[in-house]
């Protein structure tokens, strides 16, 4: 565990350099938001996806603030589609891999890393490296369901085109929900992320499509409501997203956060997507989710704190 | 249990293992196909229609040399329609008091055979209808397994509370899929009637209608081993009644109809004097056809009923006789496998035996009805809405016991197209309800359906590209629009060729295949729509 001990010694010095200059300069502006809330809204690390994705979390707090002992995890990442990490359709191997490892550190009594994916579910475990990778830190922790009786339904209170769904029962009985999406382009929703990974977990994708799928994509947050976000942006599908491949975008890094949508509405705005920049508010599930009160997409009243390893 | 008993049971074991082996191991080199191979009437009858002789028709070869041999042992022990039946007459005890003779039917199975020569002739293929092994596939392939995979899946939702107490997530999240099958009705009721049938007369099947048992019988009119009876018989009529053949004649024991003869050899064991053995007949007389055989005159009139049937068969609407033309009607969904031979060599050669049906993966193969005519009747058709056809999967081909579906390489199966898409724009949530969604463009393993934007429309909208478009059926599957797709693989385009290279015919007609998953995709130019400058989905 060298290199994890190493990794902590350089985010301590970042942290110790950051708050310095914190003090020093920002501080002088804003220095009550500084004391009273140490911990970001967004936190944002450039490096490889394993060392990023530990710092990005230990930003917010560490994992130890989301998962406590004893606790059972769900960790939601991209492997729908059966195609290698660098297509980017699928989530690093090596971020699904870091958050298992904080999970366990942190003491969950069970960690799962589930999707119900739209390829061959056998191909897309083993040509994405989730599987394989995870096995190595725990044993058949990385699971594919798509059969009905694994499913149950829950409630939609606030929903407006949904009055309910079928939710994964593994989920259901979790404590926590960590979204753990690759940032890529949908040809439907403008970008596919952590509000947009929530269908994973969902049993009737269909009805969702026929509906309308951003509205149907933020009921479906309203319940899943995933309680620490980590978007792989270590590789950014610009184009031709859902399924790719298409252009990508070699970005170095994580973006983590409490609110899904702060995290989808940063992500949206930092990268190019089909050449071009966007707002967050031009991608309807993410707007939306900030008119419904579900998180923010205002992104300049937060604040968000940048590492780089 | 008898040595009989022993290899009949080896024999079903081995029969189901293979079928087992068809659907769970893929690019198996197992024989999954060798019982059909074995049957004298499928190979014999497909030899004849599809007028092809086949390497692996051989195993029938050695069926029939070991009739002439030793009699119709094929059918005492290792037929699997035979064990079925044997078996079910053991369970149901209450055949042996009531045994009603049938000997006067038993002329029907040359009849049958009569008939299914008839039709052969003309190259109408009718061993669907009576091939033992074809009929016995489809039994446990497309009829008990599904109720095995469907209890296997109740029996999971038993276990799965008690594997999550324990964390085993192997079990708590094993999903067993339960295929499902289209015409099971006609197998429920063909195999009730034959089991009926046993109840009354065992080994009905086999003696009065199996045409492979006809081809067996006149193999084995003179076994060179055989049943012989010496002087130590007293006439007690005790192996006539245990016959399950009625091969023996109560008046008269001592000879034998060779013909009828299963040599299971249940006389032998029941005579209380030791008088019956089952020796080499140096000296034996043919046994006469035992009066079964029927007259000259009916022969033909099955034979041309067989001839008949076949001709009102090519004569039908949707007959696919003739070349392709003006006037030609054909079901506008129908979608063969992948590298199935001209549809016409296809049925000639196709035994409806559903092994391909078992052994695809994703239960997209299905028989089919009297939609595409008499002569299609079971055969294997797509079925996109139920599952998609894995580009690289050869596995209906592997498993074909004639070769109706071709057995190609990797780089020839990946141009064999099956179809072509064509989107519903009045059903497309895109096209029609503007609605975001382009699900048949996410999953496309080929990137055959592009997006663009149409004037007035604020999302974009597919469109298939013809040329990149394999027919495989993965937008059809997954379209969000119910009952029937608002994408649907229409056959045209298909290739299907008896001889050459399906890469070149593809290449040559210009398709340009490129599964997204290699690592030599290129792909095409990011779409420019009506709206410059604007990516999908974004406002």
């Amino acid at each position: 565990m060298d290199a994890h001990f190493i990794t902590r010694r350089n985010f301590l010095r970042y942290q110790i350099a950051g708050a310095i200059g914190a003090a020093s300069g920002v501080g002088l502006f804003l220095p009550r938001r500084i004391f009273a809330d140490p911990i970001p809204d967004i936190s944002v690390v450039k490096g490889a996806p394993g060392p990023a994705t530990r710092a990005a979390v230990e930003l917010l707090g560490g994992m130890k603030h989301f998962v406590k002992p004893g606790q059972r995890v769900v960790i939601k990442p991209n492997m729908s589609f059966s195609s290698p990490p660098e297509r980017a359709s699928n989530t690093h191997p090596e971020v699904v891999r870091e958050l298992v490892v904080l999970c366990k550190e942190a003491g969950a009594s069970s960690i799962l890393v589930l999707d119900n994916t739209l390829d061959n579910a056998e191909r897309c475990l083993e040509n994405s490296g989730i599987r394989a990778i995870c096995n190595s830190v725990i044993k058949n922790i990385v699971q594919t369901i798509d059969d009905a009786p694994l499913f149950s339904e829950v409630k939609i209170p606030g929903g407006k085109r949904m009055s309910s769904t079928d939710v994964m029962k593994a989920v259901l009985k979790s404590d926590v929900l960590i979204a753990a999406p690759v940032a890529k382009s949908h040809s439907a929703t403008g970008v596919s992320l952590a509000m947009k990974g929530m269908m994973g977990l969902v049993y009737d994708r269909r009805t969702m499509h026929i509906r309308g799928i951003s509205t149907c994509v933020v009921d479906i947050c309203s319940v899943l409501k995933a309680h620490l976000t980590v978007i792989d942006a270590t590789r950014v599908l610009s184009t031709n997203g859902p399924h790719g491949p298409g252009k990508v975008l070699k970005e170095n890094t994580v973006i983590a956060s409490r609110d899904m949508v702060a995290a989808d509405a940063f992500t949206v705005s930092s990268f190019e997507w089909y050449d071009q920049h966007y707002k967050p508010s031009q991608v309807a599930h993410i707007r939306e989710a900030h008119e419904r009160g579900l998180g923010r997409m205002d992104i300049q009243n937060l604040n968000i704190k940048k590492t780089i390893l | 249990m008898s040595f009989r008993r022993i290899i009949q049971l080896f024999s079903l074991f081995l029969f189901l293992f293979l079928l087992f082996a068809a659907l769970s191991f893929s690019s198996s080199s197992w024989p999954v196909d060798l019982f059909l191979r074995m049957d004298p009437a499928l190979t014999v009858f497909t030899v004849l229609s599809a007028r092809i002789l086949l390497l692996a028709f051989l195993p029938v070869l050695i069926v029939l040399g070991a009739t002439i041999m030793m009699g119709r042992v094929f059918c005492s022990h290792v037929c699997p329609m035979g064990t079925t039946l044997e078996l079910w007459e053991k369970f149901n005890r209450s055949t042996a008091g009531k045994r009603v003779s049938s000997t006067n039917l038993n002329f029907l199975k040359y009849l049958l055979l009569a008939f299914l020569f008839g039709s052969a002739i003309l190259g109408v293929s009718w061993v669907f209808w009576a091939s033992p092994l074809s009929l016995i596939t489809r039994f446990y392939g497309l009829f008990i397994y599904p109720i095995l995979a469907f209890l296997a899946e109740r029996g999971l939702l038993i276990l799965r509370p008690l594997a999550e107490q324990f964390n085993m997530n192997s079990i708590a999240f094993l999903q067993i899929a339960s295929p499902r099958f289209s015409t099971q009705f006609f197998i429920l009721a063909f195999f009730l009637a034959l089991f009926l049938l046993e109840h009354y007369s065992p080994r009905f099947w086999c003696r009065t209608l199996c045409p492979s048992g006809a081809l067996l019988a006149l193999c084995s009119i003179r076994p060179l081993i055989g049943r012989q009876v010496t002087s130590a018989c007293t006439h007690c009529g005790k192996c006539a009644r245990v016959c399950p053949m009625e091969a023996i004649e109560l008046e008269s024991p001592i000879t034998t109809k060779h013909g009828e003869c299963i040599v299971c050899r249940s006389c032998e064991e029941i005579c209380p004097e030791r008088a019956v053995s089952f020796p080499v007949l140096w000296s034996g007389k043919a046994s006469q056809p035992d009066g079964f055989f029927p007259d000259r005159r009916r022969f033909i009139l099955a034979g041309l009923a067989g001839a008949l049937t076949a001709v009102s068969g090519l004569t039908g609407l949707a007959s696919p006789s003739g070349k392709a033309g003006p006037g030609k009607v054909a079901p506008p969904g129908l979608l063969r496998p992948p590298a199935a031979l001209p549809e016409m060599e296809f049925l000639s050669r196709c035994v409806r035996c559903g092994e391909c049906m078992v052994a695809c993966p994703t239960n997209t193969l299905q028989p089919i009805w009297f939609e595409a005519g008499l002569m299609s009747l079971f055969s294997p058709a797509l079925t996109p809405r139920r599952g998609y056809c894995i580009p690289d999967c050869r596995q209906c081909s592997l498993v074909c016991p004639t070769g109706a579906i071709s057995f190609l390489t990797p780089k020839e199966r990946f141009w064999a197209k099956t179809g072509t898409a064509v989107i519903y724009k009045e059903k497309c949530l895109a096209w029609e309800h503007k609605k975001g969604c382009m699900v048949c463009d996410e999953v496309c393993p080929f990137k055959a359906v592009e997006f663009r934007f149409e004037a007035g429309n604020p999302v974009p909208v597919p469109e298939v590209k013809e040329e990149r478009c394999t027919g495989c059926g993965y937008c059809e599957h997954y379209c969000p629009v119910q009952n029937q797709s608002a994408i649907v693989v229409s056959p045209m385009g298909a290739i299907r060729l008896a001889k050459g290279s399906y890469l070149e015919t593809a290449k040559r007609q210009g398709l340009n295949f490129s599964l997204r998953k290699a690592t030599t995709f290129e792909f095409p130019p990011a779409p420019k729509g009506d709206i410059p400058g604007r990516a999908p989905g974004f406002d």
